[in-house]
């Protein structure tokens, strides 16, 4: 055998390896898998893409963020943090199911509370996702002058949304907009009072904007210009306000081109197969069936249909005793501003068993719109028949005999409008009405009253929604065809505003009733500065008529008109040893 | 691995034979001096020469020499010795002393085998007789208790996966060690290559759990586990293994449920406590009535009525979707259903093993088919695994050689989301025992009806799901080849991976009789492969200078890849649930989705390692190794790794001769900077965008049937992050005494995890719907002693015993989270948020919450305690930890502690005779066990479901204060269920009886008749006993290491009872 010697071996050996070591070293250069680089998307196609990123989060979900608690943390109507915590509805539900939303509904939830970070994370990737946009769009080459413009406008309009949404529940948050990135690590942005910049991209987006769009579900000028009135009502400028809602009101069209109008039945603006009709102003567009898994449904409301029936699931978001005694009306078909409808309540089956005889009340006026917001028992629910009572709520003795309607599908509507992969119906093609026209002509009342306008044109207004509500063809029961209509309905008209305090409390009443359970309430009687007086009246009437999750509690003033900035989120921004997120006032 | 000792020492020696060929021959034979068997393999050698040979299958060699010699003879597992032979003697006969001290065993250090007596490093050898004796489809639950420092957390699941954690938790993220089986590595932070390792083959398991790890580099820090298969060898024979057994259920009301007429008056009496009452003081019930006190109905629910006590006609009943409206007609079971015991029943386990092996110097085979079917106590699970093996080696010329290892499997394995809200277990739990498994037409009852809760028919939900598969087909394995030149020089390459095939399909059903039905019927199929391989160099000297000096020296070149590639789809709305008819094809093509995804990693390295001993007596062993990932950044794509380790044998020394108690005594330390990857994705140092229908896709046109294309920002990228670097710093001893009956293995260790790879927490403004990729994020450190003690003691010939027992404990401890608060949140639900914190100054996954300070009793009490929301009498008084007169988010704290104080593993084997008995008993103490179960069985509104007993007995009344259990109440508070508190934390400790068997081996001489070399039969009997004070299914609770310790509904491990043979042809 031939001798071999260690001196040239070992070096051998070794300077091989070396050899193969270096060699080998674009054996480590893996590309990504399934994914896209950004210099692939630095064009126009690309950039219109991520624009279409940035409208798919008004949906509520399709992100991975907010999703801790469900889509319901996220959903696009708020309906947690406005129509819950503004007195509309009850949670709920049995007591312990999603018992997070109880102390949002109590008004003293506390910063851990997961709920807020949940829809922190949603609106801000919604947020980053607008900013993307803009960010590939500076990149890309091939875009005209005029699609630059039009993009810029489109992504800060949602911008501009996403940051509205956490302005009107957290008040104090940071504004982030497209320099702020992961990569530049200049994302501890500092919290306090957004709605000037909030402004800013509404009325960029309003002045650049196109009236008509090539899609229905775009945001277009009057859309923007529709929103950036409503952050002037939000930061009190009533005569900027003013002027520009009488603009839109005489020049508005949806993206289509159609112009804006009230349409001629109430239920019309909720009804999926009438979706995007003259009143949609901006709307999120749902869809289902998409091969997505409902995943571009209103997964935010799925859990807020009647329990026990084929409507759905889970039996949450049970309009308020307060509400429904809200729609009852006086001798002359009007409302009692008096806050007096409290005092007698509606009759209803709360506390009777579905096989003990019960018979709605038949004789005391009622504004029609109540069977078209509250489900009760014995009365005409869609074209469902009538509501059956206990066995259509999950929990009566805990969250109340009622029912929401708005966003509920027809029976007929299963499969069309129901998604059928999902494990409820409750995964609907309904759209959630951002802003409509009907609260268009509502805020523009406000604005006529407090922005130097006059009373008359407020009281046209307000009388404009009340007419199109007294129209007998649109009352429940005659639309759909199924039974007779309940034969207590009575609507008036205003006829004279006598001062401005009694035409502000008609036009907040007409909110109340007329944009019912659609998300407004809390932010509006915040903004209003009666949260107080409105909340703690309604918390101790709810709990006199049997809703125990209000007994003793109490709005605080100059805390509880905004929630706490999530504590996760206070920790995550620490610099020095000091979070650059100051938590609000009270927590 | 005596064998590859063996292979190695051959072709040396044959060399030298062929350089002395001009004396006498001596011939001999080496016996085993405790009963005169031949030890075959022995290595025979000449002093002084290079002169040496190896002894055959019969014992005998044969050497050449001149004059007067002295031989050394050694063999593993005897005590070598050397004997002069005067020139005029020709015949010889060696007998060798048998050494039963566990100091002789070979053990896998990473690319090479040492003796145990010359590590240097902390290495757990698992005793593989006792290992294999607990009878279980995965191979890691058989090690539970096996290793010192290693934990194992199972379920009662056939085929489920185990937490396995070495020396503790090192990472809030995955902290699975490192699997290599035959050299194969296995994919970062996954165990399934051992999983499925029939338990027949494995020849041996050796942890390593220090700084020596650190030749695996990047890949070491969370520890190794390395296994070897059995090789060929000896005569050929064929070996047949079987037992049956039959898995016993807990017996008893498991959940300690109310029965009907007990939730009746328990709905009752939250409504009285509540108020919810009409004017005459009635309770309102759907079911029960209104009244005074309940009445249980006699129908559950009636076409659209609930409680209904009327006629029944029975033609109505409809529970088709296709024949119109649903009308169902539930009768009640007053007696009440038990719906555990309805899903959970006794079932049949078996194991059936043919192996064939044999070997020469030529060649070995070893070749064996498995055939284990466990059915799982739970309705419709099971795991049934066919495996082949065949691993080989062949000797070519003198020096080289060549072999492979390889097995397959095929396995069938539904199983359900274990330890995961809502899944089987839970509801059992939750259904209410008034609800029948059939209605009164043939149907399944269920929650569907007033006051019954939410959850699902568990026995029709198993019922659907048993056409439902998940197969899985495997082969893992290597191939290798060896070259011996210059003497001392070795180069081996091999070349093993793993490719794992699965598909699986599944049915989803409309059901109809729960509260919550599906919207329609489905189908989804899935397939996909995962890979790995690993390509090995590795070259090694081995030399002893001036008789004193040994030197080995390894170096190598290693190249990694994985990557794997998975496509699924479903549809729904299927005309016909007839399993046969359903494929996607015939599902409907509105709402059908598909998916597909795929991930590739590589990796390279170049490792070294130098062992050095003086004497024997003193040792040094240093290790080094560059890894380079694809996973990271250009600048940051390669990292070292290194340790180094000394042992002084003081038992060698001189002055220790005197010492006699002492057999042996090595004194040993090390210290490594090891890494782990498991954490990082492939796609970590991207800033990547995509998007899918459900993320990015928009319907601009308002159509509401259809989306428009839409993109995001999928992955923020950072090419910054860096490798984890892992200190590890070990002393420890090796000790035999009383004459080599009593082996002890100590050692004390601090790791510390530096740099830790968990995703980046950055604040929601970055945008966090785009993955955050993992950064170098804080670091851990657990310290702790091992401690592993053998001894075998022997009264008389007839009878013999061994009693091995192991402990592990250590103390967990974040030491710095940089840039956040301190801390992170972890192990979160919808219903009360987190429940685990990851904090500095705190161990890995304490569970944090509000602190019970006592029930409220009176007005007064509430109005003398600090501002509590919903403080009312009878609901919980919480602990105001920093004083300030507020109960809020302030004064949560951290009340308990997953990690146990020590884990104790005990292996008693007693000999008498033909006779034989063992026990594996493990214990875990001083853990605690977050029982989230009692969620939703403690608290009343917490969904109407089945409800405990003590609610009803013990819960707070003004007449009954002395309680734990809060007001019942139809209402949810802050003060009761509201948020996390201690309520749910329960001492987790206990000692289990993992088997208990008595065996007969059959005398040789009865057999002979038969054909049969050997036999053995033996009982056995499984999780006999389970001593603990955890008010839950069973303590084990396996969950991810972020999720520790917290049970969300584990499916329970069984007592079983086998019976078994083992037969020698």
């Amino acid at each position: 055998m031939k001798k071999y010697n260690l001196k040239h071996i070992m070096p051998a050996v070794l300077s091989l390896l070396v050899v193969l070591y270096a060699c080998d070293k674009s054996y480590l250069e893996v590309p990504a898998s399934g994914a896209l680089s950004q210099d692939v998307l630095a064009n126009k196609v690309g950039v219109e893409a991520l624009l279409v990123g940035a409208y798919s989060l008004l949906d509520g979900e399709g992100s991975s963020a907010g999703t801790g608690n469900g889509p319901w943390a996220t959903s696009s109507s708020n309906w947690v943090y406005e129509s819950v915590a503004g007195g509309d509805a009850h949670k709920g539900s049995d007591p312990g199911d999603q018992n997070l939303i109880t102390p949002i509904e109590q008004w003293n939830a506390t910063p851990a509370n997961s709920y807020l970070d949940q829809i922190w994370q949603q609106r801000y990737d919604g947020v980053q996702r607008s900013n993307e946009a803009l960010r590939v769009l500076k990149l890309a080459k091939d875009v005209t002058a005029a699609d630059v413009t039009r993009i810029t406008a489109e992504a800060r309009f949602l911008r501009g949304h996403y940051h509205f949404d956490l302005a009107k529940i957290f008040n104090n948050i940071p504004f982030i907009d497209e320099t702020i990135t992961y990569a530049a690590g200049n994302f501890l942005v500092a919290n306090g009072p957004a709605l000037a910049k909030i402004e800013a991209d509404f009325a960029y987006a309003y002045a650049n904007l196109p009236e008509t769009m090539s899609g229905v579900g775009r945001a277009n000028k009057w859309a923007a210009a529709a929103y950036l009135a409503k952050v002037y009502m939000f930061e009190k400028k009533f005569a900027e306000a003013r002027a520009l809602y009488t603009t839109i009101i005489a020049n508005g069209k949806t993206s289509l081109g159609v112009k804006y109008a009230l349409t001629p039945h109430f239920n019309d603006a909720f009804n999926p197969a009438k979706k995007n009709n003259s009143e949609h102003v901006f709307s999120v567009q749902m869809t289902v069936n998409d091969g997505t898994g409902a995943a571009n449904a209103n997964s935010g409301d799925a859990l807020n249909f009647p329990y026990g029936g084929n409507t759905g699931c889970c039996g949450f978001f049970q309009p308020s005793f307060s509400l429904a005694n809200s729609f009852k009306v006086d001798a002359n078909g009007l409302p009692f501003l008096d806050e007096s409808y409290n005092n007698v309540p509606l009759v209803s089956d709360m506390g009777i068993a579905a096989d003990k005889p019960f018979t709605p009340d038949s004789t005391t006026p009622m504004d029609p719109r109540v069977d078209w917001t509250v489900g009760r028992r014995g009365v005409p629910y869609l074209d469902w028949g009538l509501m059956p009572g206990s066995t259509w709520v999950r929990n009566q003795a805990a969250a109340g005999p009622y029912e929401p309607i708005k966003h509920v599908f027809y029976a007929s509507q299963i499969g069309t409008f129901t998604d059928g992969s999902s494990w409820t119906n409750g995964f609907t093609a309904v759209n959630y009405p951002l802003i409509r026209f009907a609260d268009v002509l509502l805020m523009a009342a406000e604005a006529e009253v407090q922005g130097g306008g006059t009373l008359a044109q407020a009281m046209t207004y307000v009388n404009m929604v009340r007419s199109r509500a007294a129209d007998p063809t649109g009352f429940v029961g005659l639309a759909t065809g199924k039974v007779a209509s309940p034969t207590n309905y009575k609507i008036g008209l205003y006829t004279s505003f006598a001062d401005a305090t009694y035409a502000m409390k008609a036009i907040r009443f007409e909110r109340k009733v007329e944009l019912a359970m659609e998300g407004h309430r809390f932010s509006d009687l915040v903004r209003w500065g009666t949260a107080k007086t409105e909340l703690d009246a309604y918390a101790a009437s709810e709990a006199k008529q049997g809703y125990l999750s209000m007994t003793g509690v109490k709005f605080t003033t100059g805390k509880s008109e905004y929630l706490p900035i999530p504590q996760a989120q206070i920790d995550k921004s620490v610099q020095a040893g000091k979070s650059v997120l100051t938590q609000n006032p009270g927590y | 691995m005596r064998k590859f000792l063996r292979l190695i020492t051959v072709p040396l020696l044959l060399l030298g034979l062929v350089a002395n060929a001009q004396t006498r021959t001596i011939k001999g034979q080496v016996v085993s001096a405790t009963d005169g068997k031949a030890v075959a393999g022995a290595t025979i050698s000449v002093n002084g020469s290079k002169v040496a040979a190896i002894a055959s299958e019969d014992g005998s060699f044969a050497v050449n020499a001149s004059g007067t010699v002295t031989l050394s003879v050694k063999s593993v597992g005897f005590s070598g010795k050397s004997v002069s032979v005067p020139a005029s003697q020709n015949t010889i006969r060696v007998a060798l002393t048998e050494e039963s001290s566990q100091l002789n065993e070979i053990v896998v250090t990473g690319y090479t085998a040492q003796k145990k007596k010359e590590i240097t490093g902390a290495v757990s050898v698992v005793s593989v007789k006792d290992m294999k004796s607990v009878p279980t489809g995965t191979a890691e639950q058989m090690l539970q208790g096996q290793a010192s420092g290693v934990s194992i957390i199972g379920s009662g699941s056939p085929g489920e996966g185990s937490n396995v954690f070495v020396r503790g938790i090192t990472s809030f993220g995955n902290s699975t060690p490192l699997v290599i089986i035959d050299g194969v590595q296995s994919a970062p932070g996954d165990l399934g290559m051992l999983r499925d390792l029939s338990a027949s083959d494995i020849e041996s398991v050796q942890v390593l759990k220090d700084g020596q790890a650190a030749i695996y580099g990047a890949r070491g820090s969370a520890g190794v586990i390395i296994v070897t298969t059995k090789k060929g060898r000896g005569k050929a024979s064929i070996t047949y293994e079987s037992f049956y057994g039959i898995q016993t259920v807990k017996q008893g009301n498991v959940w300690n449920k109310l029965d009907p007429q007990g939730m009746a008056d328990l709905y009752f009496l939250a409504a009285k406590n509540s108020g919810q009452v009409d004017a005459n003081g009635n309770v309102v019930s759907g079911q029960y009535g209104t009244g005074k006190s309940p009445v249980l109905p006699n129908y559950l629910k009636y076409g659209t009525k609930s409680g209904y006590n009327g006629a029944v006609d029975l033609t109505k009943y409809n529970n088709d979707y296709s024949k119109g409206d649903i009308f169902l007609i539930v009768p009640a079971n007053k007696t009440g259903t038990d719906w555990f015991h309805e899903l959970f029943k006794p079932a049949p386990m078996t194991s059936h093993t043919l192996t064939a092996t044999g070997g020469s110097d030529k060649s070995s085979y070893l070749f064996s088919l498995n055939y284990f079917d466990q059915e799982g106590t739970l309705l419709n699970t099971y795991l049934k695994r066919y495996t082949a093996r065949i691993n080989t080696t062949f000797n070519v010329k003198n020096n080289i050689r060549f072999g492979e290892n390889l097995s397959v499997f095929f396995k069938d394995n539904p199983r359900i989301g274990n330890n995961q809200e809502g899944n089987a277990v839970n509801n059992t739990a939750w259904e209410q025992p008034i609800i029948p498994v059939h209605d009164a037409g043939g149907g399944f009852g269920g929650t569907a009806g007033s006051e019954l809760g939410n959850s699902s028919n568990p026995y029709a939900n198993q019922m659907r799901a048993k056409d439902n598969k998940n197969n899985d087909w495997q082969i893992q394995g290597n191939v290798f080849a060896e070259v011996d030149f210059a003497k001392h020089f070795m180069a081996r390459s091999t070349f093993g991976g793993r490719l794992d095939n699965f598909y699986g399909f599944y049915h989803n059903y409309r059901s109809y009789e729960n509260a919550e039905n599906g919207a329609s019927n489905g189908y989804g199929e899935y397939s996909g492969f995962n890979q790995n391989y690993n390509f090995t160099n590795t070259l090694s000297y081995s030399n002893i200078f001036k008789e004193n000096h040994s030197l080995k020296l390894m170096a190598g070149y290693e190249v990694l890849r994985v990557n794997g590639r998975q496509v699924g789809g479903s549809r729904v709305n299927y005309f016909s649930d007839n399993p046969n008819y359903l494929s996607l094809n015939t599902g409907s093509p509105i709402g059908q989705s598909n998916y597909s995804n795929y991930y590739n990693q590589t990796g390279n390295s170049i490792l070294a390692k130098i062992d050095y001993a003086y004497k024997d007596k003193y040792l040094i062993g240093l290790n080094g190794r560059r890894d380079g990932s694809s996973v990271f950044g250009p600048d940051n794509r390669y990292g070292n790794f290194w340790s180094a380790s000394a042992g002084w044998v003081v038992s060698q020394e001189e002055f220790f001769k005197s010492i006699k108690f002492i057999n042996s005594l090595k004194i040993r330390g090390s210290y490594g900077i090891l890494g782990s990857i498991s954490n990082v994705s492939a796609l970590n140092q991207y800033t990547l965008y995509g998007g899918s229908g459900g993320s990015s896709y928009y319907d601009l046109n308002g159509t509401s049937s259809s989306t428009v294309m839409g993109f995001y920002a999928t992955n923020l990228g950072n090419t910054k992050t860096g490798w984890e670097k892992d200190k590890i710093l070990d002393l420890g001893f090796d000790a035999s005494v009383l004459n080599n009956k009593l082996d002890i293995t100590f050692d004390w260790y601090k790791k510390s995890i530096q740099g830790l790879l968990f995703q980046d927490q950055a604040p929601a403004v970055v945008g966090v719907g785009s993955q955050l990729p993992q950064v170098n994020i804080g670091d851990l450190q657990n310290t702790g002693i091992d401690l592993g003690i053998t001894y075998r003691g022997k009264i008389n010939n007839d009878l013999s015993y061994t009693v091995g027992a192991n402990i592990g404990a250590y103390k967990s401890l974040v030491v710095n989270i940089p840039g956040a608060a301190g801390f992170f949140e972890a192990a979160g639900t919808h219903n009360t948020g987190n429940q685990v914190r990851d904090a500095v100054g705190h161990p890995v996954g304490a569970f944090f919450g509000y602190k019970i300070a006592g029930i409220y009793q009176s007005t007064a009490d509430v109005a003398s305690w600090a501002k509590e929301t919903d403080a009312a009498p009878g609901r919980f008084k919480y602990v105001d930890v920093n004083h300030d007169g507020v109960i809020d988010d302030k004064d949560r704290t951290f009340f308990g502690d997953p990690n146990p104080a020590f884990t104790a593993g005990l292996n008693l084997g007693i000999t008498y005779k033909q006779f034989d008995i063992s026990t594996v008993i493990y214990g875990s103490f001083g853990n605690n066990v977050l029982n989230y179960t009692r969620y939703f069985q403690d608290f009343y509104p917490q969904f109407q479901n089945a409800k405990s007993i003590p609610l009803l007995t013990q819960s707070w009344l003004p007449t009954r204060t002395n309680t734990k259990y809060p007001i019942v109440e139809n209402g949810s508070y802050f003060s009761t269920n509201g948020v996390i508190n201690d309520f749910y934390n329960e001492d987790g400790s206990y000692v289990r009886v993992k088997q208990l068997s008595v065996g007969y081996t059959i005398s040789p001489a009865v057999l002979k008749r038969y054909g049969i070399e050997k036999a053995r039969v033996y009982l056995q009997g499984a999780n006999l006993f389970t001593f603990t004070k955890y008010s839950g299914l069973d303590p084990e609770v396996a969950g991810s290491s972020v999720s520790f310790g917290v049970d969300y509904g584990n499916y329970p491990p069984s007592k079983t009872f086998n019976v078994g043979v083992s037969l020698t042809f």
